[in-house]
């Protein structure tokens, strides 16, 4: 293409169409009614002035330690694994585990808090993390704690599949409803899922005796304090145990 | 003269994100321009791989951030239908207001980003304060302002907060009426109308050709939408106009924009006015069966579609994303060529750049 | 009249008084204190002190523009602007003291030379310019016969600077950036001089006194030449490198337009004789057009000052509204629109005072 055939394209005039006076007279009115002295300019001044945070911002996350039972859901369903189940002491209960989270990893997605069974990992209205240093960055249970208010707990309502269109249906969660079930083939009675669950909500029983005389072990499981964490799940060295789903 | 050759570098006020054009000028005339992306990939589709169906979320609402609820309302989608599974009624139309509420966000924000690239930074603050409110409604409903992790698979993460219906609908009234004279500080002004006509003409047949999407398609001519043509969630029930124009140079892009903010608050208010009493979540499987699915949405950018294969186990096989402005960059060198170097910004602007979703 | 020479003159011969006092009693040096006590020597320290009081005071006028300038800026723009001082009136201060701690880049295929001296030079006129102009007629340095035209002259020396600035630095941006100035700056100097020869020829002289004189007689000269005033107003925003003539220094593509590569202090002074030569132009206007110094009560430098910033405020407010044109319709308003203005403009002043009207 020659150069002519560029200017071509060009237009040639500019348009006349109304004047560029409209969007003066709009600025000189704002800029005379953020003079006067009564109305501010819209800005606040940060840091000395601060905005109103409301309850249910998804800062930080926190922890309210009595709550909190180790299960390690929070762990498993954060997307950058930015949460670590550590053992800590406890100066009541000894040494328990208790999430560590690693702020400059978190992306202050809310998982934790939907996720926990027990409301005890919350949402905190705090922001301001700015650390000199990464290791000042993680923050280990202690450092975690928060003194929750109500507003802060990410509740997860769900419903069932068959109740979608029933206006009056109960809410209910995951860790309400699914339940392991353990396959007794497989099944060798070593009794590590009873250790391993932080809800205290497989017992091993006796219900039988095998050809040597010795107790055949099997766990049960109580579904009133059993949370689906899928530790016993993991944990299982004959992965035995399964979780049903009720949808 | 002699031709030069101006790399319009990834380190740029430029103000769209993070690519190179390589522009060979001819005095101030553009003969040639090759655009370079790739700098924002960070592996996304291989990170999704091995995430469980619910963590994927939030990686979704991080492909771009400035209109974040309908990629994560994307997935959402195509993991249902993948999964099978069936959404209540409160919880499309909750969905419908938090997508629309995005949209009249996103435009503002392409407003602001456009009056920077032409000069005048008035116009930026004043849309980057209405913004502000309509992120505030954002904080309200789920915490955050802009990756806002709200859509789930199976409904949406919470109900619509106390008084809500109130402040979003007071929030439209004051974007309708006082602001609409603000925004208006652009289409008054001959300035601003001498440098965006008949700059960067896009004709029907090429944007049908080339693949143009979205309002950038609209503003050419063409005259189709996701939402009226293929509708999903409850988009069938509302009564509300898609803005077309026949032009296809810079302003039209920017008329069709402007309105569409305006059809959105159209949509929001029906949806208030019809939306039911009952259950907003649904409980769903952990493992998906094998199989695939593909689904689409319009985002405010254009058409946007996921791909999700799944292979029997909590994790998906694979996700492929297309994005709307990977298609629209392909059209630089149509855009630029034989208009000056001092047009380059106008037309950009006019397109709506988001590097987020083109890298991924 | 008490002028600026006066005041000089008696500063030196305060300090003559007490040094050569000192010198003759204690150390008993005569023939030095002699020549110091000359005529030609109390001369030299005369003008010198003129020099330095009427820089500090433009200095500190300019420095209080760009004030102005930033918080009418932030106040349209709905937001607070300068925030350190008392309603933000050092901040400029801490700015300066900011850029003089930057690191300064040279690049290596720079031109050094004309790197150096084309800045110098642009920076240079500036303030040469800004001291120029009187602010009364009793605080000046040098009273010429050809005041306005020697103005303009050393005015339209900048472009030729910018052009080759923009070349020396080695980058594209900062010549294509040149070149849009230069071609700029040219194509609105010819509408100025076309108003300077109307102002001229109803004053009658080309003297800074004698207009103002001749307004203080007749009426103020925007009323013959409201054409004029538009006119120059318009052409004066373009000189001074504002929104919406905004081109050459273009953030969108071009990163600082010819100024890209000079960094730390250079660049602030390159933006102070931005300044400066906003002010210069914005005082032309008001020599011109609004009477200069007239006016009741307040002392004569303080009217001029007022006016200064009132025509000041009027570019601000057009800076914060509108976007930037497109270098080649700058160039269409500059010929096309504005020289024709200014020519009509003549021939109505032409005709007034063949009517005898002035």
């Amino acid at each position: 293409m020659s150069k002519l055939e560029y200017m071509d394209k060009y237009p040639q005039n500019t348009t006349t169409k109304g004047f560029i006076l409209k969007g003066m007279w709009v600025t000189l009115k704002t800029m005379v009614r953020t003079t006067l002295p009564g109305r501010r300019p819209m800005t606040i001044q940060y840091p000395y002035e601060k905005e109103v945070i409301p309850d249910n911002y998804r800062g930080r996350p926190g922890l309210v330690m009595n709550k909190c039972i180790g299960c390690g859901i929070c762990a498993k369903i954060c997307p950058t694994t930015c949460i670590e189940i550590i053992e800590i002491d406890h100066p009541e209960l000894g040494k328990v585990k208790r999430p560590q989270v690693n702020l400059g990893r978190c992306m202050m997605c809310g998982y934790c808090a939907e996720y926990c069974p027990k409301d005890a990992m919350v949402v905190t209205p705090e922001y301001e993390l700015a650390s000199y240093t990464r290791k000042g960055l993680i923050f280990d249970p202690y450092e975690l704690q928060w003194d929750a208010v109500p507003g802060n707990e990410v509740h997860m309502e769900e419903v069932l599949a068959s109740e979608i269109n029933d206006p009056n249906a109960k809410y209910k969660a995951y860790y309400d409803l699914d339940r392991p079930e353990a396959d007794d083939s497989k099944c060798i009675g070593c009794g590590r899922c009873a250790k391993t669950c932080p809800a205290s909500a497989i017992e091993m029983i006796v219900v039988g005796k095998n050809e040597k005389g010795k107790d055949i072990k099997r766990p049960k499981f109580d579904g009133d304090l059993c949370v689906a964490c899928e530790q016993c799940v993991d944990v299982c060295p004959k992965s035995c145990i399964e979780l049903k789903e009720v949808l | 003269m002699a031709e030069m050759t101006v790399f319009l570098g990834p380190q740029h006020p430029f103000g769209h994100g993070l690519w190179t054009i390589k522009a060979t000028l001819d005095g101030e005339v553009i003969t040639d321009a090759d655009p370079i992306i790739g700098y924002l990939h960070r592996g996304w589709e291989k990170e999704c791989e091995s995430r469980l169906f619910p963590q994927i979320i939030p990686m979704s609402s991080r492909l771009c951030y400035g209109s974040s609820l309908t990629w994560e309302h994307l997935y959402a989608k195509t993991a249902e239908e993948l999964l099978g599974v069936e959404v209540p009624e409160r919880a499309k139309y909750l969905r419908v207001i938090a997508i629309e509420l995005c949209r009249i966000q996103s435009h503002l924000m392409w407003l602001a980003a456009l009056g920077t690239d032409l000069g005048n930074l008035t116009v930026f603050l004043y849309a980057m304060r209405e913004r502000e409110l309509l992120l505030d409604l954002m904080v309200k409903l789920c915490g955050q302002r802009m990756t806002t992790n709200y859509p789930r698979i199976g409904g949406v993460r919470n109900d619509a907060p106390e008084n809500y219906e109130r402040d979003v609908l007071r929030v439209l009234k004051h974007l309708e009426t006082k602001h609409k004279e603000q925004i208006d500080l652009n289409d008054n002004s001959s300035i601003f109308l001498s440098r965006m006509q008949d700059i960067g003409v896009v004709s029907k047949a090429e944007a049908c050709n080339m693949g143009l999407v979205g309002p950038s398609m609209r503003a050419s001519g063409v005259d189709f939408d996701v939402r009226r043509d293929d509708p999903y969630e409850v988009y069938d029930q509302f009564d509300y106009e898609v803005p077309v124009r026949k032009e296809g140079d810079a302003y039209a892009r920017y008329s069709v924009r402007i309105e569409e903010m305006y059809q959105s608050a159209e949509i929001i208010r029906q949806a208030f006015k019809q939306m039911p009493e009952g259950p907003y979540r649904v409980k769903v499987p952990r493992a998906a069966p094998v199989g695939s699915h593909v689904a689409r949405v319009e985002d405010p950018r254009g058409e946007s579609l996921m791909w999700i294969v799944g292979d029997g186990g909590r994790t998906p096989y694979r996700l492929k994303v297309r994005s709307p402005n990977f298609v629209t960059l392909s059209l630089t060198k149509k855009l630029l060529l034989g208009y000056r170097l001092a047009d380059l910004p106008a037309i950009m602007g006019s397109i709506d750049v988001c590097m987020g979703e083109t890298d991924r | 009249m008490y002028d600026l020479y006066s005041f000089s003159k008696d500063i030196v011969d305060l300090i003559l008084w007490i040094v050569c006092g000192i010198l003759r009693t204690v150390l008993n040096i005569n023939s030095f204190c002699d020549w110091l006590e000359s005529d030609n020597v109390v001369g030299v320290l005369v003008y010198i002190i003129q020099a330095v009081v009427i820089f500090a005071a433009i200095f500190i006028v300019c420095l209080t523009m760009i004030w102005q300038e930033r918080k009418t800026l932030g106040r349209i723009m709905d937001r607070r602007a300068t925030q350190v001082g008392p309603l933000g009136y050092f901040q400029n201060l801490a700015d300066g003291m900011k850029t003089m701690v930057k690191e300064i880049i040279i690049p290596d295929s720079a031109d050094r030379m004309a790197y150096d001296w084309a800045v110098t030079i642009v920076i240079g006129t500036g303030v040469l310019l800004a001291g120029m102009v009187p602010l009364s007629d009793r605080f000046f340095l040098a009273d010429y016969g050809t005041g306005l035209l020697i103005i303009f002259a050393i005015f339209s020396l900048a472009p030729f600077a910018i052009l080759i600035a923009g070349w020396a630095q080695n980058n594209k941006y900062t010549l294509i950036g040149g070149m849009r100035a230069c071609a700029q700056m040219i194509s609105y100097e010819v509408p100025m001089l076309m108003i300077l020869v109307a102002t001229v020829l109803l004053a009658g002289s080309l003297n800074i006194n004698d207009i103002v004189a001749a307004q203080q007689d007749s009426t103020w000269f925007f009323i013959p030449q409201i054409l004029g005033l538009f006119t120059f107003l318009v052409a004066a925003v373009a000189e001074a490198e504002r929104i919406p003539f905004d081109l050459p220094e273009a953030e969108a593509e071009l990163v600082e337009g010819w100024q890209t590569e000079y960094g730390g202090m250079r660049w602030g002074l390159i933006m102070l004789g931005d300044y400066f030569r906003g002010y210069v132009a914005a005082s032309l206007g008001v020599i011109m057009f609004f009477g200069g110094w007239d006016g009741p009560y307040l002392p004569p430098e303080i009217w001029f000052l007022i006016k200064v910033f009132i025509i000041f405020f009027g570019m601000i407010w057009v800076r914060g509204s509108l976007h930037r044109i497109r270098t080649d319709q700058i160039l269409n308003i500059g010929w096309k629109r504005l020289l024709p203005l200014a020519i009509l403009n003549l021939l109505v002043v032409v005709t007034l005072k063949v009517w005898g009207v002035y």
